[in-house]
């Protein structure tokens, strides 16, 4: 039944299947049906176009040309399918030779493989042909067409043994002492089948095609016997008088190749349904409601967050999250993974998926960005707001130097030319300590180290002198030593340039050592706020303060054990009623189950949302 | 802190390219050495004497052996593949059975015109299918126009499988049957290279754009496009500046590959439309087993792809200076 659902679930893969077996029942039923009729010689009617009688004409000698195209089914696909089987005899052995060679001779193996793929199938095939076609026949044919796909098969083997030799359930597998020959028959092979039945489905395909061009060419199937091919070349010379003679065959010819090429796919999509199921193209929804309102004057701040929501997929990853920044303030946004601080960041910044519906208000130095036109959007955020980015490998353009990502945004805003521009990035890279900055300019970021291409990243932040950065977990990447150096740098960079600062970290201790303020998110949601001097006296949400005693400092005794947070952040498709942290709560009544907690100020400006702050955490 | 060694770039850099071009050189002859050798044992495997090939069946033994010699075909084979490397090398292909053409100057009236055919395509292709790839991945990036999507996925299937062979019989059904636009066959003029390029290279196009589409969705989606964003820079240099050069080293590859599809197609086209060329000098020698002709049509096209694909990678190697590091 799945099979079939997954079929109904791509009509064109279900069309290309029954073309196939189609085509299959024709190669076998064909010549026994139509044998006679194929070759029965109609003198009153030669060189006829269609007719009752003959639905697509005659030819030259007034045989039948539909009872001709169906029985020339038989060796068309029958060739087909003969030259693809002894393809994979040969490919299968030569690729999994390949993947068990071992590394010293691999590569030339490979390249050897890919060097014959490179060359055109054709020519090899011709000159096979030429040699074999005399001695062999058709088998001379089949095994000259079989050379090209044994290296295409073995390609896909040798591929994929190596694809899955890596994977870890073979690993795992093997650990478990799974001996070799079970590991190649309930592994390796179950996992291969799938792309496996594709590609021979494709081959067939290909050398259907090739073996018809074959024979359109006359170096394929003589005469008396004729396939598509033979009837193609036919129907060519006598275009002029009789088109269903060239076309007839030529539709054949498509047809069997995109039957095969797509029932293949449609296939390993049945055997599979699981990969290949689509996930529902996220809508984007319009952007929904006005920015919030009020929410204080906000003139003299940085930045002001009013009630930002973010919808990605169906989901609200940020609850209406609100906060402001004073100028050259630095502000850390802690949670676990999944809290919702990146798409917070990213919110604010104007950088979420075309996907994501975003509401509520940003205001950066008292302009509110919804009341922006774009160009002036692009310019303003351009100059005025950086963000660097987690992974500085992956964030940077591995196909352009460093000196052409850093100096770009500088001269699109600024208008700096070439030389300006370098000149600002060199400036940038000395003050973020980078060595040797006009060698980096012309570098790749491949050449660079990960400390240096996260330095990289921040210099290329400040190019523009923006009033605020947000960095985005800017060491997770990196070793202990240098992730103090880069806090170190922000910090510096923070005072020295006076831009404010979110550092967005599920580091808990970093955020307390270097940021002013400290803002935890849960679930989508600010569930604290307060300055990070009194994170450790005066932290009031259950969750900051497990937070806290997850942190591992040098005062705990050895061998005394690290709290951890029990339970997982909630799911977001099901989020718990009430609080959201009820469930992995030890302060939990009744009232935090059915009702959420507002974030409420308290007069010494801290933000809580929790309907126990502050009480006593049970031992 | 320190500025020392702030000079021109490392000599590293330098080693690694040469040692990359010397392993392409190195490649490239193995390849055409073992194209030479394929070549040469060809002509001694097909069964039947050459002799008799160019005799018929009634000369005598003597005027057989006087043939052979002439041939060098009573050397011993190792003899023989020395002469005809050294030969080859000369640009000596030996003479034609048939025409008693010298091979050489069989292939200088020929290539021209494949060489036209070929490179009329290749241009088309790569000028075509980039940009229309990338059209197409901004009109349904996001799961937008999902129709668009729809009908893209079917018509780049189709044409990209259909053969070029069957592209050409129904250009020409349509252009210069029906509608009479175009000449149906011959060399005469521009109007006559128009559907045979088209056969070429229609299917190509569509094929590559199909695999450029997905490139480009798949740099879209990249930390480093959303760096870019974060730059406010316009589309039109995101696209350009930040995605075309990742997608590049794909489209050149699979670009190379399809060139050696174009090669083979040529064959087709040339015989539908009765142009004279490599690929149609290669069938008639084959049918009419004149066996020089087939060797040196077979070692030539061979080392043009050869050559273009070694000068592919060498190409992959400058624009993605990642290729230089990682690969052995």
């Amino acid at each position: 039944m799945a099979f079939l659902r997954a079929l109904r679930a791509a009509p064109s893969g279900l069309v290309a299947l029954v073309a196939m077996v189609a085509l299959l029942a024709i190669a076998v039923l064909g010549p026994i049906l139509l044998g006679r009729a194929a070759n029965e010689l109609d003198f009153r009617s030669v060189a006829a176009g269609p007719s009752a009688a003959h639905p697509l004409g005659t030819d030259q000698l007034g045989r039948d040309l539909l009872a001709r195209l169906l029985v020339a089914t038989r060796l068309s696909v029958g060739m087909g399918l003969l030259a693809e089987v002894l393809a994979y005899a040969a490919g299968i052995p030569l690729g999994a030779m390949s993947a068990l060679i071992g590394p010293r001779w691999r590569p030339l193996l490979m390249r050897a493989i890919d060097t014959m793929i490179a060359f055109p199938g054709l020519l090899v095939t011709i000159y096979l042909v030429t040699i074999l076609g005399p001695r062999l026949g058709l088998l001379g044919l089949a095994a000259g067409l079989a050379v090209p796909g044994a290296f295409r098969a073995a390609r896909v083997v040798s591929t994929l043994s190596l694809s899955i030799a890596g994977r870890d359930y073979l690993a795992a597998a093997r650990l478990v002492g799974v001996r070799t020959p079970r590991l190649i028959v309930r592994y390796l092979v179950p996992n291969m089948a799938e792309t496996l039945i594709t590609s021979f489905a494709v081959g067939v395909s290909f050398t259907i095609v090739a073996f018809s061009g074959l024979s359109f060419l006359g170096i394929g199937v003589q005469a008396p016997s004729f396939d598509w091919g033979r009837m193609l070349s036919e129907g060519v010379n006598s275009f002029y008088e009789t088109p269903a003679a060239a076309l007839g065959p030529a539709a054949f010819i498509a047809a069997a190749a995109l039957a095969f090429a797509y029932a293949g796919e449609a296939l390993a999509r049945a055997a599979n349904p699981r990969v290949w199921t689509r996930a529902p193209a996220a809508r984007t929804t319009a952007p929904a409601g006005s920015p919030a309102a009020g929410g204080g004057s906000g003139s003299e701040e940085t930045l002001v967050v009013r009630d930002l929501t973010v919808r990605l997929g169906g989901l609200e990853i940020v609850s209406g999250v609100s906060f402001g920044l004073a100028p050259g303030e630095m502000v850390g946004l802690v949670g676990e993974s999944g809290s919702g601080k990146t798409m917070t960041a990213l919110g604010i910044a104007r950088l979420l998926p075309a996907t994501a519906a975003i509401s509520g208000g940003v205001t950066l130095l008292g302009r509110d960005l919804e009341t922006m036109t774009k160009p002036e959007l692009a310019r303003f955020l351009g100059t005025e707001l950086a963000v660097a980015f987690q992974d500085p490998m992956s964030s940077f353009n591995p196909a352009l130097t460093m000196g052409t990502q850093l100096t770009e945004g500088a001269r699109r805003h600024r208008g700096l030319d070439r030389r300006q521009a370098a000149e600002t990035a060199v400036a940038r890279l000395l003050e973020v300590n980078l060595p040797a900055p006009r060698r980096v300019l012309r570098e790749y970021p491949h050449q660079l180290s990960g400390g240096m291409r996260q330095r990289a990243m921040i210099a290329m932040g400040l190019m523009n002198e923006p009033r605020l950065l947000i960095c985005d977990e800017p060491t997770t990447a990196l070793d202990v030593t240098i992730q103090a150096q880069i806090m170190d740098l922000l910090a510096r960079v923070n005072r020295e340039h006076g831009v404010a600062v979110i550092l967005i970290s599920h580091n808990l201790a970093l955020v307390r050592q270097n940021c002013t303020r400290t803002l935890v998110m849960y679930a989508g949601r600010i569930v604290e706020d307060l300055p990070s001097e009194r994170l450790l006296t005066a932290a009031r949400h259950p969750y900051t303060r497990s937070l806290l005693a997850a942190v591992p400092d040098l005062e705990r005794r050895r061998g005394e054990r690290l709290t951890t947070i029990a339970g997982q952040p909630p799911d977001l498709s099901a989020r718990p009623s009430g609080c959201p942290f009820h469930p992995r709560c030890p302060l939990a009544q009744d009232v935090c189950r059915s009702e959420r907690p507002p974030l409420e100020a308290s007069p010494d400006g801290t933000r809580v949302a929790c309907w126990m702050a502050g009480a006593r955490v049970p031992a | 802190m320190t500025t020392a060694g702030d000079g021109p770039s490392p000599l590293a850099g330098q080693v690694a390219w040469l040692g990359f071009l010397g392993r392409r050189l190195l490649g490239l002859l193995v390849v055409l050495a073992f194209l030479l050798f394929a070549t040469f044992v060809m002509v001694r495997l097909i069964p039947g004497d050459p002799a008799v090939v160019i005799l018929g069946q009634n000369g005598t033994p003597d005027q057989y052996r006087a043939v052979d010699h002439l041939l060098g075909l009573d050397h011993p084979w190792p003899a023989q593949f020395v002469d005809y490397v050294t030969r080859a090398l000369r640009g000596d292909l030996g003479e034609s059975y048939v025409t008693k053409q010298p091979v050489g100057e069989i292939i200088g009236q020929r290539i021209g015109p494949t060489a036209l055919l070929a490179g009329l395509s290749l241009a088309v292709v790569l000028l075509l299918s980039v940009p229309l790839g990338m059209a197409a991945a901004h009109l349904t990036a996001n799961g937008r126009r999902p129709r668009v999507e729809v009908a893209w996925t079917t018509m780049t299937a189709v044409f990209g499988t259909i053969p070029q062979y069957l592209l050409a019989t129904l250009l020409v059904f349509v252009f210069a049957l029906e509608l009479r636009l175009l000449p149906v066959a011959g060399m005469q003029g521009w109007r006559a290279v128009v559907l045979p390029v088209a056969s070429l290279a229609v299917g190509p196009t569509l094929a590559l754009a199909r695999i450029v589409r997905l490139q480009v969705l798949d740099a879209l989606a990249q930390d480093y496009v959303r760096t870019a964003e974060s730059k406010r820079l316009p589309l039109r240099t995101i696209y350009l500046r930040h995605v075309l050069p990742n997608i590049l080293t794909t489209a050149l590859t699979v670009g190379g590959l399809l060139f050696s599809s174009l090669i083979a197609g040529t064959i087709f086209i040339e015989q539908i439309f009765v142009r004279v060329g490599m690929g149609s000098s290669l069938i008639g020698a084959i049918q009419a087993h004149d066996y020089p002709v087939v060797q040196a049509d077979v070692l030539l096209l061979g080392m043009i792809v050869v050559v273009v694909n070694a000068l592919v990678d060498v190409l992959l190697g400058v624009i993605d200076p990642r290729t230089l590091a990682t690969e052995g």
